[in-house]
């Protein structure tokens, strides 16, 4: 890819994020519910003291003017207070966003582990109990409603079992410093091995709760880009030429297969980072998702708005790596 | 049995160069919420201040049965009706080891009440809490006078819900200092705070020992106490049951079963301090007549739903008082549950086949709306329910005076004070916050106003007794219950009993 692609597909990201803004900002302010009401919950006040307080968070301007306000500081990435915190947006963001991605990632990791090999093995079997039983096994993974099988697996693992911890990152007597924010790195940046194994064993029912949906999906569309690419004219010459099994389904056939597996991983884990709500919170994981809920319940704005853009950031950038991967993959395609 | 988390930890213990810290007894809450900040006078939330009110102490403090005694101060006296004074206790000393003194209470009390006194013109979002306070000085050394506007009988037990901070440490950290560590006097100090994740507090070995009227007096029982973050239910459950937490708040009432019948957990419950009731819509096509209010009061057995769904965890009510807030009425009159005497009053309101109504409720207490909807579907109020989100629902109903639509409204107001001024009058003077019935009766009205700055506290009840009487007459309102607090407790902890106001105070709790 060009220098000039490269700029012109940046460039491309100013008209998306300005509409983002837009889009972050007002659907915030015309969703019904006074973040003033909320704060001030179940007490009395004068109406002074609550003017007073709709002052201090900004929100007695006109709704226009807090829009250029909320623009103008975001062009040098200040995105205000958060009203609950009464801290900079930005570092609350920050704290969390570490094991919103760790745990994106080794679930990410967890989901290509092993959709490919059942994917593939799948396509190779067809028609198979093998096939049927992977293809019902995905269907169920897409289906399982996330805090079900989430809470299934907690009540068998960690309750009944006692194999696994119920929640959190790590346990209260690993004390890591923070480097990254990454526990698996912080950990053995520390050569804290002990705590390595501890924030492994956390992670490992909320990467497979949060995995299974995208391994089903993943496996599905490997095992459908085999099959059409077992199906190719390269293949049955590559059989006739007498090379061995092996070599053709994993040297000619899978690398092509891959393709669109690789483009959808790409995107999903857009998804991955945007929808941990339901595992964060269900297996107390302290990520982004929850803050992000929790903000737009108490309709704490600048959180919101910011954490809008965050997603949207991430899923042009990771529709752009999908993009990449695909021509690296694909010589034929040009961006 | 070995397990794999253990496995796998010990499969590394080998690399790990240290040892583990010993701690002799620690004491883990599985709690709902974060805290938002650990500045005291930063924040409006519960749960902020339940975590916040192990590291600092106040004022005044509650004991276990709602008593409000006496904490960092030695002695309150009331000078006059708006004069109140206060002797702070000598050799209490903040966790960075300098001595408290009457300044620093006075520098709370100011940082909380003054317009702009957070500093760069930030006034407290606690403000309000703390009613009409003129000022307040250091008088003699060691006592703290503080100044109302006018009288307001109610400042003792609002200052129960304030924390005292470090004069000194506040002007150096700031306020975003203060928002993520803390210098208080309270039994624990912060150890770590894992945002999102928990909370972590050492004893404070130097700690004064709290109020004198909380026995036993002295330094926390356990070295270590957790706040363990665990918003959802069904996980905080599994978490107690696993033993990996000693306490959970908000125990669901199905799930009560579940930790009675585990041998090493049981269940704790306490009055609470949320009253639920149903708004009328008074500005609506039906409601406006008391007729057809009666019909739907008589519709509702409560007894029956606090039976089969709260699980007995409730106490019935017929005013918005729960039945342990000050002025409580125990004399109202009844309405029995009488679905044929609703279908009366509906016909002679000129609904003989009855009415076809929506009913407005969070989706937390979807069930309990649905049973109540399904009596009074009965009794002829053709009833729908309509689930929304609650700042949503809170915009639609409670409209001070503005245009209301809608025709009920199953709904809670929480009362931690336990005192009527916080509960009574903004749910039921004109045109108040939390008007959602759009009620209004002058004489109610007029009966809050006095109640509000009464210091006779004989004569205050007196009054909010007489306006509890009207209001039971008028029936804005279908008053339904006030839910017991359920907590899920280990049989390892001695020492600990839940508290009405929802704190958990972790002083006098020990792990056997």
């Amino acid at each position: 890819m060009s220098l000039s692609k490269l700029l012109e597909r940046i460039a491309q990201l100013v008209p998306v994020l300005l509409g983002v803004s837009v889009i972050a900002f007002t659907m915030m302010a015309l969703t019904p519910g006074d973040p003033v009401q909320i704060m001030i919950g179940d007490q009395a006040i004068t109406a002074e003291q609550e003017a007073q307080l709709r002052h201090d968070m900004g929100l007695d301007r006109p709704m226009v003017e807090r829009f250029f306000i909320f623009l103008g500081n975001t062009t040098h990435f200040d995105f205000g207070e958060s009203f609950y915190h009464k801290r900079p947006v930005a570092d609350v963001i920050a704290e969390r966003l570490p094991a919103t991605i760790e745990l994106s990632l080794v679930a990410l990791v967890v989901a290509l582990a092993t959709a490919i090999p059942l994917g593939v093995l799948a396509a190779i079997k067809k028609n198979s109990i093998f096939d049927r039983i992977a293809t019902v096994g995905s269907l169920l993974g897409v289906s399982l409603p996330g805090f079900w099988f989430g809470i299934l697996l907690l009540m068998l693992f960690a309750v009944h079992l006692h194999l696994l911890p119920v929640s959190g990152r790590i346990g209260f007597d690993s004390e890591v410093p923070s480097v990254t924010g990454f526990l698996l790195i912080d950990t053995l940046v520390a050569g804290n091995m002990k705590a390595f194994g501890d924030a492994v064993a956390h992670l490992i029912l909320p990467a497979i709760t949060l995995g299974l949906p995208m391994t089903a999906i993943l496996m599905r569309v490997t095992r459908t880009s085999m099959l059409e690419v077992l199906r190719q004219d390269y293949v049955t010459f590559a059989d006739a030429k007498g090379l061995s099994r092996r070599r053709v389904l994993f040297r000619h056939a899978l690398k092509n297969a891959l393709i669109p597996t690789v483009s959808v991983a790409a995107i999903e884990t857009g998804s991955l980072l945007g929808g941990n709500m339901i595992v964060e919170t269900v297996y107390g994981w302290p990520g982004l998702g929850r803050l992000v809920v929790e903000s737009i319940f108490l309709r704490n704005y600048p959180l919101v708005q910011a954490a809008v853009l965050f997603y949207a950031v991430t899923y042009v950038l990771l529709n752009f790596v999908a993009d990449l991967l695909y021509t690296v993959l694909n010589p034929r395609v040009k961006l | 049995m070995k397990t794999l988390h253990k496995m796998l930890t010990a499969a590394a213990v080998a690399a790990c160069f240290g040892t583990p810290a010993a701690w002799a007894t620690d004491l883990t809450v599985g709690f709902t919420l974060d805290a938002n900040t650990l500045d005291p006078a930063n924040h409006r939330k519960r749960e902020t201040e339940t975590i916040i009110r192990n590291m600092y102490d106040g004022i005044l403090t509650r004991d276990a049965n709602m008593k409000v005694v006496p904490q960092i101060a030695e002695s309150m006296v009331q000078v006059s009706p708006t004069v109140y004074d206060f002797k702070i206790r000598k050799g209490i000393k903040f966790h960075d080891g300098s001595d408290l003194t009457a300044d620093d209470v006075k520098f709370t009390i100011d940082r909380i009440t003054e317009d702009g006194g957070m500093g760069n013109g930030q006034t407290s979002p606690r403000q309000s809490l703390m009613g009409p306070v003129a000022g307040t000085e250091v008088i003699d050394g060691d006592t703290v006078r503080i100044t109302l506007k006018e009288p307001w009988p109610i400042l003792p037990a609002m200052l129960p819900f304030e924390e005292v901070v470090s004069k000194a440490w506040i002007e150096k950290v700031g306020n975003e200092g203060a928002a993520t560590s803390e210098n208080g006097t309270g039994p624990f100090k912060l150890a770590e705070w894992r945002k999102g994740d928990a909370i972590i507090m050492d004893r404070f070995d130097e700690y004064y020992g709290g109020s004198t009227e909380i026995p036993p007096v002295g330094k926390a029982c356990v070295d270590r106490v957790i706040f363990k973050i665990i918003p959802e239910s069904a996980s905080r459950v599994a978490a107690l049951l696993a033993g990996d937490v000693d306490i959970i708040n908000e125990l669901p009432p199905f799930s009560v079963k579940q930790v009675e019948n585990n041998p090493d957990t049981v269940v704790m419950k306490v009055n609470g301090t949320r009253s639920f009731f149903i708004a009328m819509n008074m500005q609506g096509k039906y409601f406006a007549d008391h007729r057809v209010r009666e019909a739907a009061a008589h519709a509702i057995d409560k007894q029956l739903i606090i039976d089969k769904i709260l699980g007995g965890n409730a106490a019935p009510i017929e005013g918005i008082l729960s039945p342990d807030a000050f002025a409580a009425s125990t004399d109202l009159h009844k309405y029995s549950y009488d679905p044929e005497l609703s279908k009366k009053l509906l016909a002679e309101a000129g609904y003989p086949d009855g009415i076809d109504i929506t009913m407005d409720v969070e989706g937390a207490f979807k069930d309990t709306a649905e049973a109540t909807a399904s009596l009074l579907s009965k009794a002829g109020f053709h009833t729908k329910v309509v689930v929304g989100e609650g700042a949503q629902l809170s915009e639609k109903w409670r409209t001070k005076g503005g245009e209301k639509t809608g025709d009920m409204y199953f709904t809670s107001w929480g009362n931690g004070s336990l005192d009527p001024f916080d509960i009574f009058t903004p749910t039921h003077k004109t045109n108040d916050r939390g008007n959602s019935a759009g009620y209004s009766n002058p004489e109610v009205d007029k009966l809050l106003d006095e109640a509000a700055v009464e210091v006779d506290t004989v004569k205050r009840a007196g009054m909010y007794h007489q306006a509890e009487v009207i209001v039971n007459k008028d029936l804005p309102y279908i008053y339904l219950w006030v839910p017991a607090d359920l907590y899920g407790v280990s049989k390892r902890l001695k020492g600990w009993k839940p508290s009405a106001d929802s704190r958990i105070n972790l002083h006098d709790a020990c792990i056997e």
